[in-house]
């Protein structure tokens, strides 16, 4: 754990200390008295001043002149991954793709030649994947079970016996089906986290139109990271020709959780906007937003740097199952943060321009 | 929103967790209260407290074992396609209970045209046979034949009639409408209802009852599985008549190589008079619901409505299953403390705090999961993990608010009131877009994903009870001694001490 019980050494605030007077970038330097906010009376530089005096920790960031940075950063990961997604597709695991595979580990040790001379022996399409520990993953075409069953007899002889974790049979409907229910609930969920938002944030100034600003910034972030993960993954997969970037069910469970959170951290950074457009009428929209930014920035970081240490556990130590579920969750999260702090807000403030509400 | 609780309310919550830890530990309280030893197999495990059968129900993938899509095709003109979806279904569940499994899963899906089938510890080498297992449903009527001398009519042999599964529409359990009594009501097609017309009719003519009010074999029309030309070749043989004449056994017709001998009479009925018009009635003294509804079950069985064609079959080892328990278990346990111990070194007392409603929500949505059942798999497991992330989500949130109005000097119990009542509406929005995000993957999601979707959502609404009302009451509580108003101990840099 990198957190002493001293707080200075939370990564976030390294050269922080609580009581010296601070930066804000719009608002010339005064000295520090402990808050008190009133905005009738304050100007907007000192309302500014007074609501970060109580975030002393990540107050130096100035998110919003910098916008057009984060979003070329975004761009410059996400455009490759869209490019490779549409030329190359992706790696499919045998969920998406239909067949036959049999997880199995050998009694006796033959060596990954031997297994693969007898797999292509048997004339079924096959292919072989090593686990390590004489475990071995051999696909092929969709057997019927009769076929299966000689096909197993067969490479048993051969080999030696084995002990079978796991056959799994798709034929080619499922394997559609499952793409297609889950690409239909990504979708409707989608859609209705936007409703949810246009409906919950209807009440800031501006009313419906401004509610689907907010949900629309919010989508954005949101398909931001789902084309982010799956991009990346395109590139795994295809391109560097990796395992870990295998497609499969447990995939989309990562997809999903990644969409989960992305949409919760999202909502905290548009939740503290809601708030500090009714407290601090008298600051313009940017002011409002990078206030935001900065006061949530601590909590959005902390929630997901803990998930990461979870995830880097179960990516060192977990098993093979699960080190590309663990990969997925880890960039998908790291993206989550980044896209509601760095993107989902300042985009915002670009709709807030080319549309103008108040 | 009334945040703070009076006692009263605070007793309930409390109650809310006793009642959990009663229904997590149940197994043991059972394990206990029959002497027998806390771990492994015990007899009459799982514990059934008043037909909640409070143990986790693992999935496949978990478990072992093997899970079947079939999807059915060549439906029979003119019947509902959810009926004979649901006659499919009985046959399967039928033939299924050869095989002994514990609680087979066998569901309708898709639009009454997918048949889910999920059997813990089979390989899919013996659910596939037995499900697929043809049985033919034969008639058979009974002929002299000097030669035999067992089976139930000694004297006679059957004989086909030319009546199979094919011609039998339906054949359904029902009360008897004059008796208080069981019948099974068979229907037959109109080929076989003109074919059982001209039997009956043959039969009634053969003999009358004679003074026992017992009637002659003739009069007799018996229904069989499978049963072949070999067997009634045969009959001669009374040990193999008495052997094939004994209640029919799916197990070993489904498994049956041409040598084996099996047990494949479903019913043996006197025709009482001429059955015209394609409706019979099988009545018996000794007939009940469970025999009758089994005997129709039989009946339908022989004459499997539809074709099954395999979709997907996936078949998971058992070693590997429990390798998946204990690297979930592992990761979940591994998670848990890491979040614990972050949340303790930053946030000290609330974080400990948080930690202990960390507990409850641990043991509250187990419980749920255990009443419910929720059958927990792989995916579900991470959806459980993952809500626990967004339990502690809304712990961190409100003591970084906590911290702030510590800062813009608030009194520490102000602080709390205002943090979680600010915190609130973040907390309520992304914990209701979560939520409804589960109920429609919970709807259209494929199965992996439903059952991610299910455990994430029970475990949103426990983590909004558990941060909010729990977290939030234990700080108001710990908090009333001063002693604890400590900056050093609540994780702020400096506090105005009321």
């Amino acid at each position: 754990m990198p957190e002493s019980s001293d707080d200075s050494t939370l990564p976030v605030d390294e050269d922080d200390e609580p009581d010296e007077p601070e930066e804000v970038p719009e608002v010339p330097v005064e000295t520090a008295k402990p808050a008190s906010i009133d905005t009738a009376k304050q100007t907007p530089a000192e309302v500014v001043k007074a609501l970060s005096q109580a975030v002393p920790r990540v107050r130096r960031l100035d998110v919003i002149s910098r916008r057009n940075w984060f979003f070329l950063v975004s761009l410059v990961i996400i455009i490759p991954g869209i490019f490779f997604m549409a030329t190359r597709g992706f790696l499919l695991g045998i969920d998406f793709a239909g067949g036959t595979e049999f997880t199995v580990t050998f009694v006796t040790n033959p060596t990954v030649q031997q297994v693969q001379a007898a797999v292509a022996a048997e004339n079924i399409g096959g292919s072989v994947i090593t686990t390590g520990g004489g475990g071995y993953i051999i696909r092929a075409v969709p057997l019927a079970p009769a076929k299966q069953k000689t096909v197993e007899d067969h490479l048993q002889s051969k080999l030696g016996t084995w002990v079978l974790q796991s056959v799994l049979e798709v034929g080619g409907t499922i394997a559609g089906e499952t793409i297609e229910f889950a690409l239909l609930a990504v979708v409707l969920a989608a859609v209705a986290i936007l409703f949810l938002l246009a409906i919950r944030f209807r009440n800031v100034p501006g009313g419906w139109r401004a509610g689907f600003q907010f949900g629309g910034a919010a989508l954005a972030a949101l398909l931001h990271d789902v084309f982010l993960l799956t991009g990346i993954f395109s590139i795994l997969g295809k391109v560097l020709n990796l395992r870990i970037g295998e497609i499969d069910s447990l995939f989309v469970t990562a997809v999903l959780t990644v969409v989960g959170f992305s949409v919760h951290d999202t909502i905290v950074v548009f939740d503290r906007i809601r708030e500090n457009l009714r407290v601090s009428q008298r600051l313009s929209f940017e002011q409002v937003v990078n206030l935001s930014i900065m006061q949530t920035a601590a909590r959005s970081i902390i929630t997901s740097f803990t998930v990461v240490l979870v995830l880097a556990a179960i990516l060192i130590s977990g098993g093979d199952t699960l080190k590309g579920f663990a990969l997925a969750l880890m960039i998908g999260i790291v993206s989550g943060t980044y896209s509601s702090i760095f993107n989902a807000a300042p985009l915002l403030v670009v709709w807030r321009r080319l549309q103008p509400l108040r | 929103m009334q945040l703070v609780l009076s006692w009263p309310v605070r007793l309930i919550v409390v109650g809310i967790l006793l009642f959990s830890l009663f229904v997590d530990g149940a197994g043991y309280v059972y394990r206990i209260a029959n002497h027998y030893p806390l771990t492994g197999n015990v007899p009459g495990l799982p514990p059934n407290f008043g037909g909640w059968q409070l143990y986790i129900h693992r999935g496949l993938d978990l478990a072992g074992g093997t899970h079947i899509d079939y999807k059915l095709s060549n439906f029979p003109a003119g019947q509902s396609r959810a009926d004979v979806q649901q006659r499919t279904i009985n046959v399967i569940a039928k033939r299924v209970n050869a095989l002994g499994v514990s609680e087979p899963e066998i569901r309708g899906a898709g639009n009454n045209d997918r048949i889910t089938v999920d059997l813990a510890g089979v390989t899919a080498d013996q659910a596939q046979k037995t499900i697929g297992a043809v049985s033919r449903l034969i008639y058979t009527k009974w002929v002299k034949d000097a030669t035999v001398t067992g089976g139930p009519h000694p004297g006679y042999k059957p004989a086909f009639t030319g009546i199979t599964g094919d011609d039998i529409q339906s054949a359904t359990a029902a009360v008897d409408p004059n008796n208080v009594g069981w019948v099974v009501n068979v229907t037959f097609t109109s080929r076989g209802g003109n074919l059982f017309g001209d039997l009956t009719t043959a039969n009634v003519a053969a003999c009358q009852a004679d003074a026992n009010g017992n009637y002659c074999a003739e009069r007799f029309l018996t229904i069989w599985l499978d049963l072949n030309q070999n067997d009634i070749n045969s009959w001669s043989d009374p040990a193999y008549a008495a052997k094939v004449s004994q209640n029919y056994d799916t197990q070993c017709l489904a498994t049956a190589t041409p040598t084996t001998v099996c047990p494949k009479l479903l019913v043996d009925a006197v025709t009482q008079s001429a059955i015209l018009g394609g409706q019979a009635t099988i009545s018996g003294l000794s007939f009940t619901q469970q025999s009758t509804n089994d005997l129709a079950t039989g009946i339908n069985s022989g004459s499997l409505p539809v074709d099954l064609q395999v979709l997907d079959v996936t078949q998971i080892g058992s070693t590997l299953g429990a390798q998946s328990v204990k690297l979930s278990l592992a990761a979940g346990l591994l998670g848990l403390s890491i979040v614990v111990i972050f949340m303790i070194i930053y946030y000290r007392i609330p974080g400990l705090l948080a930690s202990l409603a960390l507990l409850f929500y641990a043991g509250a949505v187990l419980a749920v999961f255990k009443v419910v059942p929720v059958t927990l798999t792989l995916a579900g497991i991470t959806g459980f993990i993952l809500s626990v992330g967004m339990a502690v989500d809304a712990n961190v949130l409100i003591f970084e608010r906590f911290k702030e109005e510590v800062r813009s000097g608030r009194t520490i119990p102000a602080a709390v009131d205002a943090a979680v009542r600010r915190a609130w509406p973040a907390i309520r929005d992304s914990n209701t877009s979560t939520f409804i995000t589960c109920v429609i993957l919970g709807f259209v999601g494929p199965s992996q994903v439903k059952g991610f979707a299910i455990t994430l959502g029970i475990g949103v609404v426990a983590s909004l009870i558990s941060s909010i009302i729990v977290t939030h009451n234990l700080l108001a509580i710990v908090l009333t001694a001063s002693g604890l108003r400590r900056p050093a101990l609540l994780g702020v840099d400096r506090a105005r001490i009321v």
